[in-house]
């Protein structure tokens, strides 16, 4: 997936990508489970409709076949998700690289993936935001100033409400 | 101590070596389980496939009926 992300880079079909999601979250905390593998990508203009397109072509001339929603790429099916917020254009603009056996990998910082997942709202986003806490990959302070930033501070306000507070 | 929290000691140990792997074993081991799952999914299908059999075993049956009665 690694090679297939950067080559699909240097290639120009998209302008950027990095991991988010549960397998982006296993890099600071304990592993969790995860049925597929999350990329956020920024796609070169012009945008159309089909935004996804060229990566599905890309993939599909190396043998990655789409599987549902996803793309199988080895042993996990892959979502592409074009950014969709500020939010999300920002963490995959200040994404960190971290190096997957020997091939760099780029993946959304801790704090981006806890504002995220607050944003999102489902139960495992929630469960996902703890166990970065729980991992010190990140701050309550640096969750709650990112949060606000991005007018999700009531949001917040109710997450420590609900999970943080005695 | 009693044995429950001895259990939930070593529990506590275990998923703070889990922590302590690199990521990408991180993400081997999520691999895993997740095949794991896909297993189960594939173990399920046969049950799946047999409720959808009888569907469509119904359907045909009210077809069949539905041209008797108009012919």
């Amino acid at each position: 997936m690694a090679e297939l992300l950067n080559a699909m880079r240097d290639a120009g079909v998209i302008s950027e990508y990095a991991l988010f999601g549960a397998i982006a979250q296993m890099r600071y905390t304990e592993p969790v489970a995860t049925l597929d593998a999350d990329v956020l990508v920024a796609v070169p203009p012009p945008q159309t409709l089909e935004l996804l397109k060229p990566i599905y072509e890309f993939c599909a001339a190396r043998g990655h076949r789409p599987e549902g929603e996803a793309i199988r790429v080895g042993a996990w099916p892959v979502q592409f998700v074009p950014v969709f917020s500020r939010l999300t254009q920002e963490a995959l603009e200040e994404a960190g690289s971290a190096d997957f056996e020997g091939i760099p990998l780029r993946v959304v910082r801790a704090d981006h993936l806890a504002v995220i997942a607050l944003s999102v709202g489902r139960a495992k986003d929630f469960a996902r935001i703890l166990g970065l806490l729980e991992s010190s990959s990140v701050s309550r302070e640096q969750v709650a100033r990112l949060a606000a930033r991005h007018g999700l501070a009531e949001a917040w306000t109710r997450f420590e409400a609900r999970f943080l507070n005695d | 101590m009693t044995e429950t929290r001895k259990l939930l000691e070593r529990q506590a140990e275990w998923q703070k070596g889990l922590a302590a792997l690199t990521w990408p074993e991180k993400v081997h081991m999520a691999e895993a389980v997740r095949e794991s799952a896909a297993q189960l999914s594939r173990a399920r299908s046969p049950m799946t496939a047999a409720v959808s059999a009888l569907r469509h075993a119904g359907t045909a049956e009210v077809t069949t009926r539905q041209a008797k009665n108009d012919n």
